[in-house]
C-alpha cells in the first residue's frame, strides 16, 4: 500500500496552502484534485484569445512590501511571492445607478469619508461615525484576539463588546436615514453572501478595515497564477499531486484516520487527512456514517448553504474606455434596496433588479487580456436550490434566458458592450456545483450569520483524530481566509507531530 | 470554568438560542449523500455507455453510428457539441472526439458520423470493426462550438470542409425540426461530389425551407458539373450573400481550410469577433507549422522520461499523448485539440513545440505546463504527469 504522512483532499486555496506548508516542513504529502488544474475557485479558463478569471475580484490582506499584510506574510513564508506579480487597485469600488448616480470610493479612509459626505451631505455625521465605529471595532477585535490580550474587558474594548454580534442593518439604521446611502455603504455584502439585513456588522467593518488598510490587489495572470505558484512550490518540496483524481473514502479505524481511497480504487495510508472538500461531502460522503459522531450532524443541522452565483464572462474586442468602463470594480445597483427583498431575489431563479458586481481587470492591468481587448466578469448571487428544479432538457434555455436578462441590466449602464462581444460564457449555480462539488453550488460554503462565526463553530477540527478541515466551509470564505485556513490546518498537524 | 470573552458580548444569549432553534428545525445533511454528483451527472456525466443501434452508410468512406444509451438516459447537448469515444484498439487505449450529427431535439439517440482517415487508427477501427450491438464508452457532451443566442446573429454563415459537416448537420436539423427563427447559409467544400456527406438530405432541406441555404462547393468537379466549384473564396461568399454585416461565421474543417478561409473573411471585412472556429484535432503535418524549428526533422526520435515511470521514445512529429498511449501510459483526454486542458502535463526539462492556437493559460506557460495532445518533443524531455 502507498503511504504518505498526510493526504490533502482538494487543491483549492486551503488545500494548496495546507499541502505546501506541510511539504515545506519535510512531510511526505499527497494532494488529490478531481479536476485537471489546481485552484478550485481560484482558476482561470480559456476561450478564444481570452483567459477568463473565475472568482477573484479583489485580493485582501496583501499590504505593501514595507507594510505587509497578513496574506503577504503568508505568501512570503511559503516562498511564492517571487513567482507572482501583484497590482494594487486604486479604488474600493464604484457604484452606478440607472439615474446616472455614481460614486467611486478610493482606498483611503479619509477619502472614502469625504467622497461619501460629498454625495450625501445630509448624512455627513453618520458617515464619519460609521467609519470611526468600524475602525474602532477592527482595532479592538485585533487587540483582543489577533494580539491575544490576556486580560480583555468591556472597559478596554467597549465597541467590541457592544458590536461583535450586531447585525449590520441595526447599525446602518441608527446612523443613516437615506436608503441609498445605506445601500452604498453596505455594497460589499455580495462578497460575503448575506444582505445587510442578515449580515453581521463585524464582517462589514472588518472588510472595510482590511481593504483600506491593506488595499485590494489584482494578481497578474489571475488567481490561476497564485494556484499554480502554490502547486509548483508544493511539487518542488517533493510533494505528490494527482489531478483528475478525487478521493472516494477517508479510512477511519476506531476514531483515528488511517488513509484514503481514491476514485481509482488506490488505497493510501496516512495518519493525517486535510479535507479541502465541503464539510457536507466530507462527513456524509467521504466518511462512512459509523465514524461520524451524532453531534457533528446535529451541529451541521443548524447551518444553511450559502448562495451560489450566476456569472457571465465576456471578452470584448475593444478597450474598456471604448464602452465607457473606467473602474475595475463596479456595483451596478438597479434598486437601492437593503431589505430582505435581497434574499427573495437570491432565491428567485430569474434575474430582475439584482445588484450586479461588474469587474474589468483590464482597467488596472492592461496586459490582462490581449492588446485592444478587455474582459468582463459579471456576477450576481443566486441560491442554487431553484436551479436543482430545472429539468436537464430545459437547462440551456433557462440559462440563456437568465443570461439575456442580466445582459440587459448591464446594457442599461454600458449600452455598447454587446456590439463588441467576441466571447461570452455563462456559469450558473450548477456550473459552480460541477466544478466545486459543493451542494447547491454554494460558493461561500455555509452561510455566515453571526451564529456561524468562529466563536460558535468547531472550525478546522473534527472529532476524528488526524482529520482536519481547510476551506471556506469552516470559517470565513473568500481568498484571504481560505489561504490562511490551509496554513492553520497544516500547523495543527505540525503541532500534533511535535507533541509526540 | 472561566467564561470566554465572547460569552460576555452583547447578544450572546440570543445567539445561543438561535443556534438551538436552527439545529432543531435545520437541514438533515446526511440525506445529501452524493447529491451534487447526481444532479451534475444528469448534465455532465463523466462517462456514458452507448450501444450501436444502427450503422448508416453515408458515402463510400463515411458511416454514421447511431448510439443509444445503455443506461436509459442521454444528457442534453447544444447543436455543435461533441462526445469523445474512449476505445481500446489492439492494446492501445485512446480517445477521439466526434461532433454529434443528430439534432438535440432527438433525445433517443446520438448520431456520430465518421469518415475514414488514411491510416487512421480510430476511424478505421470504427468503420471496419464496430458492429451493431457493440457497446462503446464516451464522455458526456462537451465543446464550445454552438450558436450562442446572446450575441451570435440569427443568420449564420457556415463554412464546412469534409467531415467538418457533422456539427452543422446537427444545427440545420435543429433549426428545421424545431422551427427556429434562424437562417443558415452552409458552404460545404469537398474534393469531389462523391465525398459529400448528407448531400441528399441537405439538398432536400434547402429546397423545402427558405431559411436553409445549402451550397456545396466542389474543388475538382468532373466535367459537366454546374454547381459551385473551386475553394470557398471570399468572392464566392460575397456572390451569394450581398450583405455580410452583422452575420456570424462558423467554420469547421481541416486546418488547411482555416488557413485559406480566414484571410478571405478578413479581406471581406468580417471582424474576427464574428468568426467562430471549431477545433479539429492536432495538425496533420506539424513540421510545416509556422515556427517549427528547421533543424528538427519529423523522423527525429527523442527520449521522454516520465517522472517516476517509464522512459519512452517519441518521434518529433508525434503528439506526446499519442506516444504515451502507445506505451500504455494513461493520460486523460477529451478534445485532443489543445482546448480543454484535460491532458495537461508538466515539462520538467527539455523543449516542446506547441502550435499557435493551443489554449494554454499564462501561468501554465510560466510553470511549464502544456497540453500533451498538441505538444511535440524537440529535445529529450522529462515529464510529470
Amino acid at each position: 500500500m502507498e503511504a504518505y504522512d498526510a493526504v490533502v483532499i482538494g487543491a483549492g486555496n486551503g488545500g494548496l496552502t495546507a499541502s505546501a506548508t506541510l511539504a515545506q516542513k519535510g512531510l511526505n504529502v499527497l494532494l488529490l484534485e478531481r479536476h485537471n488544474i489546481p485552484g478550485g475557485c481560484a482558476t482561470t479558463f480559456c476561450r478564444g484569445r481570452f483567459e477568463f478569471e473565475v472568482a477573484l475580484h479583489q485580493l485582501s490582506g496583501m499590504g505593501t512590501p514595507d507594510r505587509p499584510g497578513p496574506l503577504r506574510m503568508l505568501l512570503t513564508d511559503l516562498g511564492v511571492l517571487g513567482d507572482l506579480e501583484f497590482l494594487e487597485l486604486s479604488d474600493l469600488f464604484n457604484v452606478m445607478m440607472p439615474d446616472g448616480f455614481r460614486v467611486t470610493l478610493k482606498t483611503d479612509k479619509e477619502q472614502v469619508i469625504s467622497e461619501l459626505q460629498e454625495k450625501f451631505p445630509h448624512e455627513k455625521e453618520g458617515i464619519q461615525r460609521f467609519f470611526d465605529l468600524s475602525y474602532n471595532y477592527a482595532n479592538q477585535m485585533l487587540a483582543a484576539f489577533y494580539f491575544k490580550d490576556p486580560a480583555p474587558s468591556r472597559e478596554k474594548y467597549p465597541v467590541l463588546y457592544e458590536y461583535a454580534f450586531k447585525p449590520a442593518n441595526e447599525v446602518l439604521d441608527a446612523l443613516f436615514s437615506d436608503p441609498v446611502a445605506k445601500a452604498i455603504i453596505s455594497a460589499y455584502w455580495g462578497f460575503m453572501g448575506l444582505p445587510p439585513t442578515r449580515l453581521s456588522f463585524a464582517y462589514l467593518a472588518m472588510l472595510y478595515f482590511m481593504y483600506i488598510e491593506f488595499k485590494p490587489f489584482h494578481i497578474k495572470g489571475g488567481s490561476q497564477a497564485l494556484s499554480n505558484a502554490l502547486a509548483n512550490k508544493f511539487l518542488s518540496h517533493g510533494g505528490t499531486a494527482r489531478f483528475n483524481c478525487s478521493a472516494k473514502k477517508i479510512l477511519v479505524d476506531d476514531g483515528v484516520v488511517r488513509g484514503v481511497i481514491t476514485e481509482h480504487g488506490d488505497q493510501i495510508q496516512a495518519k493525517y487527512v486535510i479535507s479541502n472538500a465541503s464539510q457536507v461531502s466530507t462527513y456524509v460522503q467521504l466518511l462512512d456514517g459509523e465514524h461520524v459522531p451524532n453531534n457533528v450532524l446535529t451541529e451541521m443541522r443548524g447551518r444553511t448553504l450559502s448562495p451560489s452565483a450566476f456569472t457571465m464572462f465576456a471578452g470584448l474586442d475593444c478597450e474598456p474606455a471604448d464602452v465607457g468602463i473606467t473602474e475595475t470594480t463596479n456595483f451596478l445597483v438597479t434598486k437601492a434596496d437593503i431589505s430582505d427583498g435581497n434574499l427573495d431575489r437570491m432565491w428567485n431563479l430569474d434575474i430582475e433588479d439584482e445588484v450586479v458586481a461588474f469587474s474589468c481587470y483590464d482597467v488596472a492591468d492592461a496586459d490582462f487580456s490581449p492588446p485592444g481587448t478587455c474582459q468582463l466578469n459579471m456576477v450576481t448571487l443566486k441560491y442554487g436550490e431553484p436551479w436543482l428544479r430545472v429539468p436537464p432538457t430545459e437547462y440551456f434555455r433557462v440559462k440563456y434566458r437568465c443570461a439575456e436578462a442580466m445582459l440587459r441590466r448591464v446594457e442599461n449602464f454600458f449600452p455598447a458592450i454587446r456590439k463588441h462581444m467576441e466571447e461570452l460564457e455563462v456559469a450558473t449555480p450548477l456550473t459552480h456545483m460541477r466544478y466545486l462539488g459543493h451542494p447547491s453550488g454554494a460558493i461561500y460554503g455555509f452561510e455566515h450569520y453571526t451564529k456561524d462565526s468562529m466563536f460558535f463553530q468547531p472550525g478546522r477540527y473534527s472529532p476524528i483524530q488526524g482529520l482536519y478541515f481547510a476551506s471556506g466551509w469552516i470559517g470565513d470564505a473568500g481568498f484571504q481566509p481560505t489561504l490562511h485556513a490551509g496554513v492553520a490546518a497544516a500547523k495543527s498537524i505540525l503541532r500534533d507531530l511535535g507533541a509526540e | 470554568m472561566k467564561k470566554k470573552i465572547f460569552q460576555e458580548f452583547d447578544g450572546y444569549n440570543e445567539i445561543i438560542e438561535e443556534i438551538e432553534i436552527s439545529r432543531k428545525y435545520g437541514v438533515d445533511y446526511s440525506a445529501h449523500k452524493d447529491s451534487p454528483d447526481q444532479y451534475i451527472n444528469r448534465l455532465h456525466p463523466p462517462r456514458l455507455r452507448l450501444r450501436v443501434s444502427e450503422i448508416i452508410e453515408e458515402t463510400a468512406s463515411t458511416k454514421t453510428l447511431r448510439l443509444v444509451s445503455e443506461d436509459h438516459y442521454l444528457p442534453p447537448f447544444l447543436a455543435g457539441q461533441y462526445i469523445a469515444l474512449f476505445l481500446e484498439i489492439g492494446n492501445i487505449r485512446t480517445s477521439r472526439p466526434y461532433s454529434i450529427s443528430s439534432p438535440p431535439n432527438q433525445t433517443g439517440h446520438y448520431d456520430i458520423t465518421i469518415r475514414r482517415v488514411e491510416g487512421g487508427l480510430v476511424s478505421n477501427y470504427l468503420l471496419d470493426e464496430v458492429e451493431k450491438g457493440d457497446v462503446l464508452e464516451s464522455s458526456g457532451p462537451a465543446g464550445h462550438f454552438y450558436h450562442n443566442p446572446l450575441f451570435h446573429d440569427r443568420t449564420m454563415v457556415c463554412l464546412a470542409g469534409g467531415s467538418g459537416i457533422t456539427p452543422f448537420m446537427s444545427m440545420v436539423r435543429e433549426v428545421v425540426e424545431c422551427g427556429l427563427d434562424r437562417t443558415i447559409y452552409l458552404f460545404y467544400g469537398n474534393k469531389d461530389l462523391e465525398d459529400v456527406i448528407f448531400h441528399g438530405q441537405l439538398s432536400a432541406f434547402s429546397e423545402r425551407f427558405e431559411n436553409i441555404h445549402y451550397l456545396p462547393v466542389i474543388e475538382a468537379p468532373s466535367p459537366g458539373y454546374d454547381g459551385l466549384s473551386g475553394l470557398i473564396t471570399g468572392q464566392l461568399i460575397k456572390k451569394t450573400l450581398a450583405d455580410l454585416s452583422g452575420k456570424t461565421f462558423c467554420l469547421c474543417g481541416p486546418p488547411g481550410m482555416y488557413d485559406f478561409c480566414i484571410p478571405e473573411l478578413e479581406a471581406l471585412g468580417v471582424p474576427s469577433r464574428r468568426v467562430r472556429k471549431e477545433v479539429y484535432g492536432a495538425p496533420l503535418n506539424i513540421c510545416d507549422s509556422p515556427g517549427w524549428p528547421q533543424e528538427v526533422k519529423a523522423k527525429d526520435v527523442f527520449e521522454v522520461q516520465v517522472k517516476g515511470g517509464s522512459s519512452i521514445k517519441v518521434r518529433a512529429d508525434e503528439p506526446l499523448i499519442v506516444a504515451f498511449e502507445k506505451q500504455g501510459v494513461a493520460v486523460p483526454s477529451l478534445c485532443r485539440s489543445g482546448e480543454c486542458s484535460m491532458c495537461r502535463v508538466k515539462i520538467l526539462s527539455g523543449k516542446v513545440f506547441q502550435p499557435a492556437g493551443a489554449l494554454v493559460r499564462k501561468s501554465d506557460r510560466q510553470f511549464g505546463y502544456v497540453h500533451s495532445c498538441v505538444s511535440y518533443p524537440l529535445e529529450d524531455l522529462e515529464v510529470l504527469l
